[in-house]
């Protein structure tokens, strides 16, 4: 009984880190893709999905806590293909979702999705493509984080500055 | 819904748009001749449990609006994940409300008379059944059946392996109830036969075909 416990709780842990992968990859540069997968680009693949490119509806909520509503369509690639890689005999599936229409960039975000989930290949992969793409997305953020605080203004009003206006307000909101 | 086991799941059409094409194409022409033996030419991993013709019909034909219900023996298998994977359809299990209906081979076939029927406004809303059945022949003379009606010069005759008796009769009520009404395709192991609402079936005595 323990046993099962321990296994559907590293079945969720297992679960979390791959969407956490799969987030970095489909938010990666395809430069750093290309790259990383550079020594696995000859290892033959089965197409479940070929990539195809679509629109997807993104539904949003005013506040985290207002009424759902459609924001717009947004362009998403996706594809799924199976790989066995040549020092094991199971064959692994990834998939790779993402913004835009780049099918080679779905390919590749596939393939690291699957090669991903082989130990052998884990570590190696982490190195070369998750914490490069962490750190440019880190700096990313930080840049516009930057270019943002910049320009900021700070408004002070009467109001803010006496509570119970201020919690008058909120009522009234 | 719980997660699919994408390891072992067949591959759709190597080329989706000339694969559903041609597919489509067989289906088309099998139900513009009813009775005539079909071959679907296709390159799909098709699942075990399945005609690989019937399941390559209804790869190229369900699209993520449709409805499509399976027999218990398909139920169980990986048919339904297969299908959902490459077509994003909704699998229910309600066969009344199915637009589309698979039946493996051996499974009892569901009343025709609960399936969706369509209206005398909207003929076309009604359900088309695929069933997997053992063998089509058209030059077997041992429980043939003889076909006529639009689409067919003068008469086609047809014997199938693996259906149940009663499904001549089951047939007839169907076709009166034109325009409404569903259609069946019948498949094989590369081939599939039309049966449009507008068919009559006849069974013919084996004693009348030594005659």
């Amino acid at each position: 009984m323990f046993q099962s416990v321990y296994t559907a709780r590293a079945d969720a842990d297992a679960q979390r880190s791959r969407a956490d992968w799969l987030s970095l990859i489909a938010r990666a540069p395809q430069e750093l893709l290309e790259s990383a997968l550079s020594p696995h680009l000859d290892t033959p693949i089965e197409w479940l999905r070929r990539p195809e490119t679509g629109l997807m509806m993104v539904q949003a909520r005013a506040g985290g806590s207002a009424e759902r509503f459609n924001l717009g369509e947004i362009t998403v690639t996706r594809c799924t293909v199976r790989v066995t890689p040549a020092q094991s005999s199971v064959p692994l599936v990834g998939v790779g979702y993402l913004l835009g229409r780049s099918h080679r960039r779905a390919h590749l975000a596939a393939l690291a999705d699957a090669l991903l989930q082989n130990d052998s290949f884990h570590a190696a992969l982490s190195a070369e493509l998750l914490r490069p793409t962490r750190d440019y997305l880190a700096r990313l953020q930080a840049e516009r984080t930057d270019k943002a605080q910049r320009t900021k203004v700070e408004f002070f009003t009467v109001a803010r500055e006496s509570s119970g206006a201020e919690a008058d307000e909120r009522e009234e909101v | 819904m719980a997660a699919v086991d994408l390891s072992t799941l067949g591959a759709g059409f190597s080329d989706l748009a000339i694969g559903s094409q041609t597919v489509f194409r067989a289906a088309l022409h099998a139900l513009s001749h009813p009775g005539r033996i079909v071959p679907v030419p296709h390159d799909a991993k098709t699942p075990a449990a399945a005609q690989p013709a019937s399941a390559a019909i209804l790869l190229a034909l369900v699209d993520p609006d449709c409805k499509v219900w399976m027999s218990p023996t398909l139920a169980q298998s990986d048919a339904p994940s297969w299908l959902r994977f490459h077509t994003g359809c909704a699998l229910i299990n309600d066969h009344r409300l199915a637009q589309f209906l698979w039946v493996a081979r051996g499974d009892p076939l569901p009343a025709f008379g609960e399936l969706r029927q369509g209206s005398d406004a909207d003929p076309d809303q009604g359900a088309t059944v695929v069933i997997d059945v053992a063998g089509i022949d058209s030059t077997a003379a041992e429980g043939a059946w003889r076909l006529t009606g639009p689409g067919i010069q003068a008469v086609t005759r047809l014997s199938v392996d693996g259906l149940p008796a009663q499904f001549v009769e089951d047939w007839r009520r169907n076709h009166a109830a034109f325009p409404c009404g569903i259609d069946v395709f019948l498949a094989c192991e590369s081939d599939v036969v039309g049966l449009p609402r507008t068919t009559t079936i006849e069974a013919i005595a084996s004693a009348a075909l030594e005659a």
